[in-house]
């Protein structure tokens, strides 16, 4: 007798029963579980917390579409925080005239659309050379919008405030408020992503990641491919710049820049890369970890602190850059992977097998 | 007219330095297939490690000079040797990100020391003033960049052309499996091959420091600028980084020189060669010299 709440022995007679996302109830059941955990956890949050967590959840959504690029199609992007800043300043210059559901997939196209430009070389040239291609999209970006005087330069764009159903966004509930939207949008948006893989644009991805001339043979039009999963990935990345303009209350070219490309991939390394639960553990990781060696290098500069020198600011690119190369030489498959032999431990328990 | 050949001139010498540090950057390239994110931090490493020595130490800065090429040589065998190596046969991206976090790493050690902001300059060494000619004056530091690296370029032309090692490091970047069926040491190579990169990060560097002063920020967005350069000149060819360096170099002056008075806020010399590098890519993806890769199923 098959038992649906834990994994028993193989029962598969059909193929969508083995394509199926939730294989026994427990998992459906921990995944409602861990929503209205989310949904509750503000009520016992303060307002500093409320606002890493929200800097997680939108660098997650952003780690999202770098998943889609680099981890399904395995294209190296170097310029994902530009995707993310060609959203956030749509959601700039619209925002005015826009209510906020509606700037969000607003940014999210015109984002996508500025993807498939920058795929196009994908067409031609691919690994290395696609990669040194994206680096020089992400750096012209930076330099266009600091000569764009109609951008401020770079300098601060500030956003409008948002009324919802009556209801004003303001200091207090600031963060709040945009917890939920990031929530909302970013289960909706993680939804498609663990779908994507079932469809077959998904498995064309893949196909044209682990060899896209067999690919071809096969059928498929890798240079397609490559170019709609940089406009994917840009649209998940648009419409994170747009809530991060929303949530940092100003678009500032800083919030792009390369740092901003190099820490999503490292967190999409770190995560594990092309898993769902990687794109959340990744940012959390590293965000937490920033904010730690923050306060280490108070501690730091108690002992060792000459002049000229600043510890803050060397500590943490030290961190960051060692998290890196630890993990890709100790943990290639990342956080996703000790996420995997943590539930693969528990999955009979209490029981050994 | 003498307003281009002075802009010639100077793009020349910047030219130098970003075919010095191209050149670096072609070797690991060559010999080891890895892209190296870090470089600008090994022309940081190599540039500060001269000016403390110097400074401090009250060292002539040509021993300084010598001194930091082979601490930098050291840092890039020891950085080839401990991170590179366990990533050997893993994907590019695993590679590539590996040598990001590394110029983390160094960017933040560079912080740990009073060098990581504000501006330095080599104690003077040379005299002052230049030589003029037709109206184009070349000052000596600028002089001294392009004969220091004429020097260099021979000293590896010679290396490559005539020494055991040389030989058996173009026999690696040709044929891995060849060179080691008849005894060369990869492994070595690779690590020789980011000590030579080491090298010449650092005499870029040390000319850096030379004409214009040190920054961080400054030695590091070299490391950038080096993209275009080996792109434009071919991944895998040494000639073509020092052609495309050159090129560049005189691009981004006569960009600068002549674009910037109709670009609110000047700066065209810093993205110049990035639009260059994206033309080359859509057009001829391997470059003036680069060996096109053919690729079968």
């Amino acid at each position: 007798m098959r038992n649906p709440w834990t994994r028993t022995g193989n029962y598969k007679t059909s193929y969508a029963q083995d394509t199926t996302i939730f294989a026994t109830y427990s998992e459906q059941a921990s995944l409602v579980v861990f929503l209205v955990g989310m949904l509750v956890l503000p009520r016992f949050l303060v307002r500093g917390d409320m606002q890493i967590l929200d800097l997680i959840l939108i660098y997650a959504l952003a780690v999202l579409g770098l998943n889609i690029i680099t981890g399904y199609a395995g294209l190296i992007n170097i310029g994902h925080a530009a995707f993310m800043g060609v959203g956030a300043y749509t959601a700039a210059l619209v925002a005015p005239h826009l209510p906020f559901w509606a700037v969000l997939p607003v940014s999210g196209l015109v984002a996508a659309m500025a993807g498939a430009v920058v795929g196009i070389p994908a067409l031609r040239i691919k690994h290395l050379y696609l990669a040194i291609a994206t680096l020089a999209f992400q750096l012209i970006f930076e330099w266009a919008v600091g000569h764009s005087p109609a951008l401020e330069q770079g300098g601060a764009m500030a956003m409008p405030r948002v009324v919802f159903l009556g209801y004003k966004v303001g200091f207090k509930n600031h963060h709040y408020f945009w917890y939920y939207v990031t929530f909302v949008v970013l289960v909706l948006m993680a939804f498609a992503f663990r779908n994507l893989l079932r469809t077959r644009f998904g498995r064309s991805l893949v196909a044209v990641r682990d060899n896209d001339r067999a690919a071809d043979a096969m059928g498929m039009d890798p240079g397609r491919t490559k170019v709609f999963a940089f406009a994917l990935g840009a649209f998940y990345a648009g419409v994170a710049g747009a809530l991060y303009a929303y949530w940092s209350r100003a678009v500032v070219i800083e919030d792009y820049s390369l740092m901003i490309s190099i820490k999503f991939l490292a967190m999409a390394i770190v995560g594990g890369l092309g898993t769902l639960v990687g794109s959340f553990f990744g940012p959390a990781f590293l965000e937490l970890l920033d904010i730690n060696m923050e306060t280490f290098s108070y501690a730091i500069k108690e002992i060792y602190n000459p002049p000229g020198v600043d510890v803050g600011s060397a500590i943490r690119p030290l961190a960051f850059g060692l998290a890196i190369v630890l993990f890709l030489i100790f943990e290639p498959r990342g956080l996703a992977n000790w996420w995997r032999l943590l539930r693969s431990y528990f999955r009979n328990w209490p029981f050994k097998y | 007219m003498s307003y281009f050949f002075q802009l010639l001139v100077s793009g020349i010498v910047v030219g130098s330095v970003y075919a010095l540090a191209a050149l670096g950057f072609v070797l690991i390239y060559k010999a080891s297939r890895v892209i190296n994110f870090a470089h600008g931090h090994f022309i940081a490493i190599g540039a500060f490690t001269a000016y403390a020595l110097a400074t401090s130490l009250g060292l002539s800065v040509w021993i300084a000079a010598a001194l930091a090429l082979a601490f930098t040589a050291i840092v890039g065998y020891f950085t080839e040797r401990i991170f590179l190596k366990p990533l050997v046969g893993q994907p590019i991206i695993s590679v590539i990100m590996v040598t990001i976090g590394l110029a983390s790493v160094f960017g933040g050690l560079i912080h740990m020391t009073p060098y990581g902001s504000g501006n330095f300059s080599l104690p003077d060494f040379l005299p002052e003033g230049g030589v003029s000619f037709a109206g184009i004056s070349v000052s000596y530091p600028q002089l001294l960049a392009v004969v220091f690296t004429g020097v260099f370029l021979a000293a590896f032309g010679w290396f490559f052309q005539r020494s055991t090692v040389g030989i058996a490091m173009r026999a690696v970047a040709d044929d891995q499996m060849a060179s080691m069926s008849l005894g060369v040491s990869v492994e070595k190579v690779f690590a020789l091959a980011w000590a030579a990169a080491g090298v010449t990060a650092a005499a870029a560097g040390l000319i850096v420091g030379a004409i214009s002063g040190l920054n961080l920020e400054g030695l590091v967005g070299i490391g950038l600028k080096v993209f275009p350069v080996v792109i434009l000149g071919g991944l895998d060819s040494i000639p073509g980084a020092v052609v495309g360096g050159i090129i560049i170099g005189i691009l981004e002056n006569l960009a600068a020189g002549y674009l910037d008075a109709y670009i609110p806020g000047g700066g065209t010399g810093d993205v110049f060669p990035f639009l260059v590098l994206l033309l080359v890519l859509w057009f001829k993806p391997h470059g003036l010299f680069g060996t096109e890769e053919i690729e079968r199923v």
